[in-house]
């Protein structure tokens, strides 16, 4: 009773400063809300994704995003900043994958990533899906693959005219792209596949030119 | 919009706009409430007769960061998806300083002026009216001031990561700064009333 009476007496403006001390020296013992390094995910909702390969895009819509000039994606180049600047894909950007989280995505942006072949982007995105990033896709087959299909087109001489067809359109997009077309005759097939053409310099615009330009345009805040 | 709901797609850019709306309402009526919306209350900060806008800044700063450390600790909250602008130290301070002379003058700050213009008070009308003008100013002149605006950039810059405190070390501070400012502020008004022989 006399400890009602007591609280009674007290002024809400002492109550409430008492309750924001007590909630500060309670903030103080915790110290630190976040834990950037720990992650929940659901292991479920992954592997359907995996398995229905929802998020994978080709190199041939990249291509043709990139023709397009669509600016509602990032393209990101995972491999270090010596291969990227030897080469790379177009409007891309370089994040080496131990910088990946480090804050310069943000997690409702749509982001491609790419690393040479597929294994490297296939674990970045678990590491972005993992830290809830909506919209996060891998190039599949990577950059051999762009290289391969989009740069480099092949054509064997005994084609049908339907792969004729297909290969002026593919040589077109590789011209844009600064590649080169090839005829391969049939003897030459294992040759070229064991002994592929070494990478030209390419002409093409390359992704620090394009992607600072980009760059600006995406990172405008709220 | 700098609600983390609209960045994750849990209403389109629409509703953001009617959410915005209900939140503004609900923001000027605290201030009306609150009497932000009379120029005299406000001014009387600056004599120290009236420390209303103090108390009442300091609790909306307690509260809030009270609240959000702990929605954060708790899970509730990725401070992460909330968007925070850069620091330019020293177009920053200048602008806080025109804006603090406008506000000695006027007698209302930004967001107060909508309250009492709302509320029907001319000075009020006046003082958007001054508001809409100085927007224009600055952005006709600002292909000018450009360099200026963008300078001493600091990125975003956090105080616990600057004075390499944690976090819960900085809530602690400030709450005790709050506290002691309200104490400080009360006795500053007896004082004050006082010596003005008890008259407001």
């Amino acid at each position: 009773m006399k400890m009602i009476e007591l609280l009674q007496k007290i002024d809400l403006k002492i109550k409430l400063a008492i309750i924001a001390i007590f909630l500060g020296i309670t903030a103080f013992i915790i110290s630190n809300p976040f834990d950037n390094s720990i992650a929940k995910i659901n292991v479920k909702n992954l592997a359907v994704m995996v398995q229905t390969e929802v998020d994978h895009v080709n190199v041939d819509e990249i291509a043709d995003w990139i023709i397009k000039d669509k600016s509602d994606y990032r393209l990101i180049d995972l491999r270090t900043e010596k291969e990227f600047n030897d080469y790379n894909i177009p409007t891309s950007e370089n994040i080496p994958i131990t910088n990946l989280l480090d804050g310069e995505l943000a997690r409702n942006e749509k982001i491609v990533l790419y690393s040479e072949g597929g294994i490297h982007s296939a674990q970045a995105w678990f590491l972005l899906k993992a830290k809830e990033y909506k919209s996060v896709y891998i190039l599949r087959g990577g950059l051999e693959e762009w290289k391969d299909r989009i740069l480099f087109p092949k054509l064997i001489s005994n084609a049908t005219p339907e792969d004729k067809a297909k290969f002026e359109i593919a040589s077109a997009i590789s011209r844009y792209f600064g590649g080169q077309p090839q005829i391969v005759t049939g003897s030459e097939i294992t040759l070229s596949v064991a002994n592929p053409n070494p990478t030209p310099k390419i002409q093409a615009p390359t992704g620090s030119s394009i992607g600072g330009a980009q760059k600006k345009k995406k990172r405008e805040g709220c | 919009m700098n609600a983390p709901f609209f960045k994750f797609d849990f209403f389109s850019a629409d509703f953001s706009l009617v959410i915005a709306f209900a939140i503004g309402i609900g923001f000027g009526f605290a201030l009306e409430r609150g009497g932000f919306g009379n120029a005299r209350i406000l001014a009387s900060q600056f004599y120290f007769t009236d420390m209303r806008v103090l108390k009442v800044m300091f609790s909306a700063i307690v509260t809030a960061m009270l609240g959000v450390f702990f929605f954060v600790a708790f899970g509730w909250l990725d401070l992460s998806l909330v968007y925070y602008t850069d620091t330019n130290l020293i177009p920053q301070v200048v602008g806080g300083l025109i804006l603090g002379v406008g506000f000695v003058v006027g007698g209302y700050c930004p967001g107060t002026s909508c309250v009492s213009a709302a509320t029907g008070r001319i000075d009020g009308v006046i003082y958007l009216l001054g508001v809409m003008a100085g927007i224009f100013v600055f952005g006709e002149i600002f292909p000018l001031i450009e360099g200026f605006y963008y300078s001493s950039n600091m990125g975003r810059v956090f105080l616990p990561d600057y004075l390499g405190l944690s976090y819960g070390m900085i809530v602690f501070l400030v709450v005790l700064m709050a506290v002691g400012a309200f104490a400080a502020a009360e006795w500053g008004e007896k004082k004050m009333a006082a010596k003005s022989g008890g008259v407001k």
